[in-house]
């Protein structure tokens, strides 16, 4: 009987690990993709408010969670805070910071859309008497929500391949556990590789999903 | 009855004056059209009169009650003030049977069936029963036009203010739609019409008002208003919009 491969061997005996991990990147990736779709449409809710220091203050934010590395707000919460005797667990730590990053990302997609509808529509809903919110929920939700699924679903694959980050902060996620074969068997190419297939293969159904959702948004006669 | 009373009404923006003391009245059942210059303040005397824009001083009064002043219920007012846009402005993810529905359902409470009812005779009424299921991007200039106008008629207005109706249409979509606007004036709709259009004007009109520079410079039947008017402001505007130059 020929001797069974020892990464494949490795692969086999550690699977158990490799499945809770992959079950907790999938659990991370699915509340932060709610968590900041939901906080992307609050903030891009506040970034259209008529009052002007509730404007910069959404404007504020976008650019710092933009403009400032994911892991650094992961650090500064999960390495920084127990210093003022704050304790948070890993996968809270992943939420919170995840969701204030995504959801700035996710904002600027729906601004983007907003930016790209007809005015008129919103003043003739003004005009019909509606009020702002429901001129919000009724009128400019539906619509750049619709024009929003390609970024928005782009941003769950990001948030997908961004999970791994959450090793660094002993989130036991997918990659953590790859990692750990790899410093037992010291096999990291063949790790990594098949780190990658995996990621590659859970995008592929996400893109599977988003494309058949695309199809369902579809404006007959406007989007093609 | 006066339905809408425009006493010294004064709209600026910054520093320049777009409506300048205009004194109007509009009788239920009347149909009056507001003609002028581009840039003379007739969209925006219809906003203000509306409340999409807030105006400078004057007082306006709407069935007994001045609107101007403040803490007025601006959603009651537009609940009854229809509007139509020059560039439509359906609602692009709905269909026109869902424009015409959505105002029923979320602004005057009215059940599913009751509101399709409501909106399927407004279609019926301009003809566009058959377009019900189409949503705005796949209808003709003339089909969304007159969709607009369903959707404004929908809500029962107490008036319907058509700003530019035809303008942004070629003659023949335009043709439509004066039609349906001239089948309303027959069923005794209260109107208040801005036009550059002296046809669309002249059929549907009780009087004309004729706007220049934010001030009213007269208001008379098409026929005077448009051949040899003595004014020569007016005189001018006529022979050119009605290219008898």
């Amino acid at each position: 009987m020929t001797e069974m491969n020892p990464f494949l061997h490795d692969l086999i005996v550690y699977s158990p690990q490799i499945l809770t991990g992959l079950k907790n990147t999938l659990v991370l990736m699915g509340i932060i993709s709610v968590t900041g779709f939901l906080g992307g449409i609050a903030v891009f809710y506040w970034s259209l408010s008529g009052n002007k220091t509730c404007r910069n203050m959404t404007e504020r934010y976008i650019s710092f969670f933009i403009g400032t590395p994911l892991i650094v707000h992961l650090f500064l919460m999960y390495y920084g805070l127990p210093r003022f005797g704050i304790h948070i667990s890993p996968l809270i730590v992943s939420v919170i910071g995840f969701t204030l990053n995504v959801s700035a990302y996710n904002s600027r997609y729906l601004m983007t859309a907003y930016n790209g509808l007809d005015r008129m529509e919103l003043e003739a809903a003004r005009a019909q008497g509606f009020t702002a919110p429901e001129v919000f929920r009724l009128i400019v939700l539906p619509q750049v929500m619709r024009l929003s699924v390609p970024s928005l679903t782009n941003q769950v694959i990001q948030n997908l391949k961004d999970t791994s980050v959450a090793f660094l902060i002993q989130y036991n996620d997918f990659f953590a556990q790859v990692q750990e074969i790899a410093a037992t068997n010291f096999e990291f190419f063949k790790a990594y590789v098949t780190a990658g297939v995996v990621y590659l293969g859970l995008v592929s159904v996400i893109v599977l999903a988003a494309r058949s959702l695309e199809k369902r948004m579809m404006l007959p006669g406007l989007q093609s | 009855m006066a339905l809408i009373e425009i006493k010294n009404l004064v709209k600026k923006f910054d520093d320049k004056t777009v409506l300048n003391g205009v004194n109007l009245t509009l009788n239920e059942g009347q149909v009056k059209v507001i003609m002028g210059g581009s840039g003379c303040g007739k969209s925006t005397l219809l906003r203000c009169l509306n409340l999409l824009v807030e105006p400078t001083s004057g007082t306006i009064i709407f069935r007994g009650e001045e609107i101007t002043r403040p803490g007025v219920d601006i959603r009651g007012l537009r609940q009854n003030i229809g509007f139509v846009f020059q560039q439509f402005a359906l609602y692009r993810h709905l269909t026109v049977q869902e424009n015409a529905t959505l105002g029923l359902r979320k602004i005057r409470k009215m059940s599913a069936k009751e509101a399709t009812q409501k909106a399927l005779y407004e279609l019926e009424r301009v003809g566009m029963l058959e377009h019900r299921d189409k949503y705005p991007a796949q209808l003709s200039g003339g089909q969304k036009q007159r969709a607009a106008i369903v959707r404004a008629l929908a809500m029962d207005p107490a008036v319907l203010f058509l700003d530019e109706p035809t303008s942004s249409l070629d003659p023949e979509m335009s043709r439509e739609v004066v039609n349906v606007i001239n089948k309303l004036y027959l069923d005794n709709v209260t109107m208040f019409c801005v036009t550059h259009d002296p046809f669309l004007a002249k059929y549907i009109s009780d009087s004309i008002v004729f706007l220049h520079e934010g001030v009213v410079l007269a208001e008379d039947i098409a026929e005077r208003l448009f051949y040899d008017h003595p004014d020569p402001r007016i005189r001018e505007f006529y022979l050119s919009v009605l290219d008898l130059k």
